[in-house]
């Protein structure tokens, strides 16, 4: 770990003027993340500014049934939140199929919007990746990318967004409240995490002066049947190969909600916009649920370690929204 | 030195009770306990156990000396390159910097290895793997010696890795990982090394032995099944990381604390890289987080000594995760081919294997693994005709040596995956088919080595397939999530989920092979401290978490009848314990504990004729020791220890061998190469998500035959251990390795089972002695590790069709099957 300046901020306002005056600042949470990767040397501020004493932990009812998530709020406080539970499960479902206990009684979130991949070669320092280095190369396209993604990749980058959160907060059309010293904004989750392009170092939305303070949760009845399936390669305490966040409502044999967001295959949180085309107002049958996940990933690309995804996506998708069908959700 | 064999135990019996997990068969042939508590036989407490569950046990990264400095290795960022040239003088001029040494400053042989000495204590002329260790550094804290590293210039000449074993066994045109001209020491003459192989050793019998091909033995049988399989690298996964404490000493030589499976070993591999005597090197065994055959080569052994000789200060080296990952040998990844032939009624008539071992970088224990491979290469099955083929071989890839099996895993999936199709063919039950090819006490193995000790082979089958089996699914009802495929991620509440049952056996050597002249040595002590009698047991033997500390303890209780027995540290101020490898202590250093017991009793006795207890004709056959006091069968307590021994002690060392073994023949395999056999069997029933390709093992149950159970409850331990480590090779445990290099060195991506991957087991031991061993003792550790793997490999077929010949089985492996 290199060597860095480290300040606690006491209030929002110092961190921003701190974070602005410095141009290699990071801002530390829980520290699940950010620790880590400034022990393998991948990250290297020169400055930590510890956000941890901010005001941000609340868990509160917006007027109108929605939900605002402080930016610290610890993962496991959050999906054990009875609004939570209650009203959006797949949220309180997927953060608890993340990570374990340990690091989700740390982990914020905050830090988990910026989680980075788990891609191996942006760990291994003595192989090129563009999203560390940009411009050296991506070695995962010729090499090891069972685990990257087949959605939204490009020549540059192959990387998984690793999160389980973030998908069902894409699959909610969740907002982030970011500020500055030159103000707030908000920015919806699916345009938070970009592509990777031709710069897959730029994961965000977030300027490098920006704090996230917050995740508002807009109301949604279909949430309540709502659920997150997560396929792994053991019980517990692995990423996704493929997850799949849904939340469905059908009147009268119809879909009259579906939304869907898929994690482990999306080089970001990837909400299901095709597949969600195709089931606007179809019969809410296994059939119509097999398009709708087909058409999602038309554009997918597999290679080959990682091609068997396509298809466990599609049988995840398809098998949660039959799920979703027969049960009313209250059952986790 | 003397050579003790086996004596009647003694004649003393009480009830033993086994814990839970553990049922002893009431056929079990009766064996002898110890009349004092906590002797053989029962479950006494571990001295470790409090300390490790409470986290106070001090482990080899825990050691701490106030003016130590800290030191860090410089290691290849290739897996094949030629060094031009290395620049320390940045590194040097670092403040905080103490030394910055390379190859050149090693002062005595420039080489090491614990068979073969080809491995570079620092790397010159070039790397052969990503990963090896080219320059160390001491300094005052570890992050300016890891900083120090950064300005240590190294000029690559980057050279095409060898990555491919098949290749490097078969290719003329490979290019050679030693090059021709390299100063290695002469290989040993049976192993037909050459190019890149390390060892090739062929197995003969039968019409083979007689030069028939395959296709004329092909016509005996009415039914052949043929399958290539492939293993992929597996991790010991150790907790606790490579790490060990050199202090420089006054007299030019050296203490290192280090956590290691074999102490002496690793002394007569460091004292000539230090140019040192060995008596100058000492070695203390310091607390060892898990070993499994990854601390048998050593690490910074001799970087750790060369630093503290260099500074005069004591100096600490602790590997990172990922670092571990690069510091330490692997399982052999393998490729495999197998032939088998039979009659329609299920005979076997002939068998070949191919078998590719890569070894990686350096030579390990690549050959005696290949001796392993071969010679079990086919199983504890009868076959007439059998042709084996194993060969080791040099890559850049990972070096790899002992784990847990070593050399019988590869292998034993493949067997048994034949024998599974074999039934299949001849629509004959997997366990029928085995039964009736089971090896039995008599049988010969494929080296011609006849099994002399009990192998109870078709009766554990039996009582395999008679274990209750576990309850099925509620086809309705509320659903536990947790006991489905998927588990807590509640992919599956039972839909698309389908049973299958599985059977795996398996055939371990047990202590050393191929003519080791193998020992152990103990040195125990007894004497009257505080008017009580006490014992004192000194071994080398490495406590690795196997619970051989308990175990000593228990035998000397047991043979002299004293209660208060010390265990002192391992270290090299004893004789040679040998190696915490090859399931092998308790037998070994077990014998050698006893054989010393049995010296200082001898001696007591000695001294109660000396004092005219007895007469001195009085046999000691009729002696006994019991409760701290000397009794004759005839005439009751005659004194007490405390007594007679007043203030003088007796202290008796002794060394124990195995019987000898053979090398096998170079050209026809043959030879009585192995001590022991071990074997265990199971059964696993999985239930798999077939749509989705996961596997929920929902038993792992076990059939083994120990000889004789020490301690029930750490026997337990040992098969529920090796079972799990027998999943996590055949669901999810491999080193993904692509051009050579590691590309999952972390316990985040590589995955090891969690509690809710791992079933409870059923448990059943049986105890049928081996006459030559002490206690009729059988080593536990392994055997489990070989046939859990198949049998969770042949249950998820069973679920699911699939033909899977590659381990570990993976999602996507299983996906694809045809929906019903």
């Amino acid at each position: 770990m290199r060597s860095f300046a480290y300040l606690s901020a006491p209030d929002i306002d110092t961190a921003l003027h701190a974070v602005s005056a410095e141009p290699n600042a990071k801002f530390l949470g829980g520290g699940t993340n950010l620790v880590d990767l400034m022990r393998e040397e991948i990250e290297q501020p020169d400055t930590v500014i510890d956000i941890t004493r901010l005001p941000l932990a609340e868990v509160a009812e917006l007027p109108g049934g929605g939900v605002r998530v402080g930016a610290l709020v610890r993962n496991s406080h959050l999906a054990a939140h009875p609004l939570i539970r209650e009203r959006y499960p797949v949220l309180s479902q997927a953060i608890l199929h993340g990570a374990s206990g340990q690091l989700r009684n740390m982990a914020t979130v905050g830090g988990n919007l910026l989680q980075r991949t788990r891609c191996v070669y942006f760990y291994d320092t003595a192989s090129p990746c563009n999203k560390r280095e940009p411009g050296a190369g991506c070695a995962a396209a010729e090499g090891f990318h069972r685990n990257t993604a087949v959605l939204g990749t490009s020549e540059h980058c192959l990387a998984a967004h690793p999160s389980d959160m973030c998908v069902a907060l894409a699959a909610l059309d969740a907002a982030v409240e970011v500020r500055s010293v030159r103000g707030v904004r908000r920015i919806p989750v699916t345009d938070f995490h970009r592509l990777p392009g031709a710069t897959p170092h730029v994961e965000s939305d977030l300027a490098p002066d920006e704090l996230v303070t917050a995740v508002e949760i807009p109301p949604l009845r279909a949430a309540a049947n709502s659920r997150y399936r997560k396929v792994r390669d053991r019980a517990s305490y692995a990423f996704a190969l493929v997850s799949v966040a849904a939340a469905l409502e059908v009147e009268d044999g119809r879909v009259r909600t579906a939304r869907l967001a898929l994690g482990g295959v999306g080089t970001r949180p990837w909400r299901a916009r095709e597949a969600e085309r195709v089931l606007a107002d179809a019969p809410a049958t296994e059939e119509a649920f097999d398009r709708a996940a087909e058409a999602e990933l038309a554009a997918a690309v597999g290679r080959p370690d990682n091609a068997f995804k396509i298809d466990l996506a599609r049988r995840t998708v398809t098998a949660v929204l039959r799920r979703l069908l027969t049960t009313d959700g209250s059952t986790p | 030195m003397t050579t003790p064999t086996p004596r009647t135990p003694v004649p003393v019996h009480s009830p033993r009770e086994a814990p839970s997990p553990v049922h002893s068969p009431r056929e079990a042939p009766p064996s002898p306990a110890s009349s004092t508590p906590g002797g053989v036989g029962s479950s006494p407490r571990r001295p470790d156990g409090t300390l490790k569950v409470t986290g106070e046990f001090a482990y080899s990264s825990d050691m701490w000396m106030d003016d130590m400095l800290w030191g860090a290795t410089l290691r290849s960022p290739h897996p094949h390159a030629r060094i031009r040239g290395i620049d320390v003088t940045g590194a040097v001029r670092m403040p905080g910097v103490h030394a910055v040494l390379t190859h050149e400053d090693v002062p005595g042989e420039k080489r090491y290895g614990l068979e073969y000495r080809d491995q570079p204590v620092l790397a010159f002329g070039k790397v052969r793997y990503r990963g090896e260790p080219v320059a160390i550094v001491a300094a005052d804290h570890p992050e300016t010696a890891r900083r120090a590293l950064d300005r240590v210039r190294v000029d690559y000449e980057v050279l095409e890795p060898v990555s491919d074993p098949v290749r490097a066994a078969f290719d003329p045109d490979c290019p050679l990982v030693h090059e021709a001209g390299e100063d290695l020491p002469p290989a040993h003459p049976a192993h037909h090394r050459s190019g890149n192989r390390v060892r090739y050793q062929p197995v003969r019998t039968g019409a083979f032995a007689d030069g028939a091909t395959a296709a004329e033995v092909r016509a005996l049988a009415d039914v052949v099944v043929t399958g290539e399989y492939q293993v992929g690298m597996q991790d010991q996964a150790f907790l606790g990381p490579e790490s060990g404490l050199a202090v420089p000493a006054e007299d030019g030589g050296v203490d290192l604390h280090i956590a290691t499976q074999w102490l002496h070993v690793d002394q007569s591999q460091i004292a000539p890289c230090l140019g040192l005597p060995p008596e100058k090197v000492r070695l203390t065994l310091a607390g060892v987080g898990g070993a499994f055959g990854a601390r048998e080569d050593m690490s910074m052994q001799v970087h750790a000594c060369m630093l503290a000789l260099r500074t005069g200060r004591p100096v600490k080296i602790v590997y990172n995760r990922e670092e571990s990952f690069h510091g330490h040998v692997h399982r052999h990844p393998a490729r495999l081919r197998y032939e088998h032939g039979a009659t329609r009624d299920g005979r076997l008539v002939y068998a070949t294997a191919e078998i590719v071992l890569d070894g990686g970088a350096y030579a390990s224990t690549t050959a005696a693994v290949v001796g392993v491979a071969s010679s079990l290469g086919l199983g504890p099955y009868e076959i007439p005709h059998a042709r084996v083929d194993a060969y080791g071989v040099y890559t850049t890839n990972p070096p790899c040596g002992a784990m847990r099996g070593f050399g019988a895993v590869q292998a034993c999936f493949c067997y048994e995956s034949q024998l599974d199709r074999l039934a299949a063919e001849l629509g004959l039950h997997p366990v029928e088919l085995r039964i009736r090819n089971a090896m039995s006490e008599g049988s010969r193995t494929a080296t011609g080595q006849r099994v002399d000790m009990p192998l109870p082979m078709a009766d554990m089958l039996r009582r395999a397939r008679e274990m209750p089996m576990p309850p099925e699914r509620a086809a309705a009802g509320p659903v536990d999530v947790r006991a489905l495929p998927g588990g807590v991620a509640n992919t599956s509440r039972g839909e698309g989920v389908r049973r299958g049952v599985g059977y795996g056996v398996g055939l371990k050597n047990l202590c050393f092979s191929e003519g080791f002249d193998d020992y152990s040595t103990a040195r125990v002590r007894l004497e009257v401290v505080g008017g009580e009698p006490a014992v004192q047991v000194h071994t080398a033997a490495a406590e690795v978490g196997q619970g051989l500390v308990t175990i000593k303890g228990q035998i000397a209780r047991t043979e002299l009848g004293v209660e208060r027995v010390t265990v002192l540290p391992s270290d090299t101020r004893v004789g040679s314990a040998g190696s915490s490898s090859a399931s092998r202590q308790s037998y070994m250093t077990g014998g050698a504990v006893r054989a010393a017991c049995l010296a200082v009793r001898a001696r007591v006795f000695e001294l109660v004729r000396a004092a005219g207890l007895v007469g001195d004709d009085h046999p000691d056959e009729l002696l006994g020791l019991a409760g701290g006091k000397v009794v004759s069968g005839a005439r009751g307590v005659l004194v007490s220890l405390a007594d007679l021994l007043g203030a003088s002690a007796v202290e008796e060392t002794r060394e124990f061998r195995h019987r000898a073994t053979e090398m096998l023949d170079p050209t026809t395999g043959q030879g009585a190469s192995h001590t022991q056999f071990g074997m265990c069997v199971h059964r696993a029933v999985v239930d798999v998500d077939v749509d989705l390709g996961l596997v929920k093992v929902v038993a792992l149950d076990a059939v083994q035959d120990v000889g004789r159970v020490l301690h029930p409850q750490q026997l337990a331990g040992q098969i529920q251990g090796g079972s799990a480590q027998g999943l996590g090779l055949a669901l999810m445990e491999e080193i993904q390795v692509s051009g050579s290099v590691i590309r999952n060195p972390s316990f985040t991506d590589y995955l090891i089972p969690t509690i809710l991957d791992v079933p409870p087991m059923r448990i059943e031991v049986l105890e049928h002695p081996d006459p030559h061993a002490p206690y009729g003792l059988r080593g536990a550790g392994e055997p489990p590790t070989l046939s859990s793997t198949p049998a969770i490999v042949a249950a998820v077929r069973a679920a699911t069709g699939r033909p899977l010949s590659r381990i570990p089985v993976r999602p996507e492996d299983i996906v694809g099957i045809e929906r019903d």
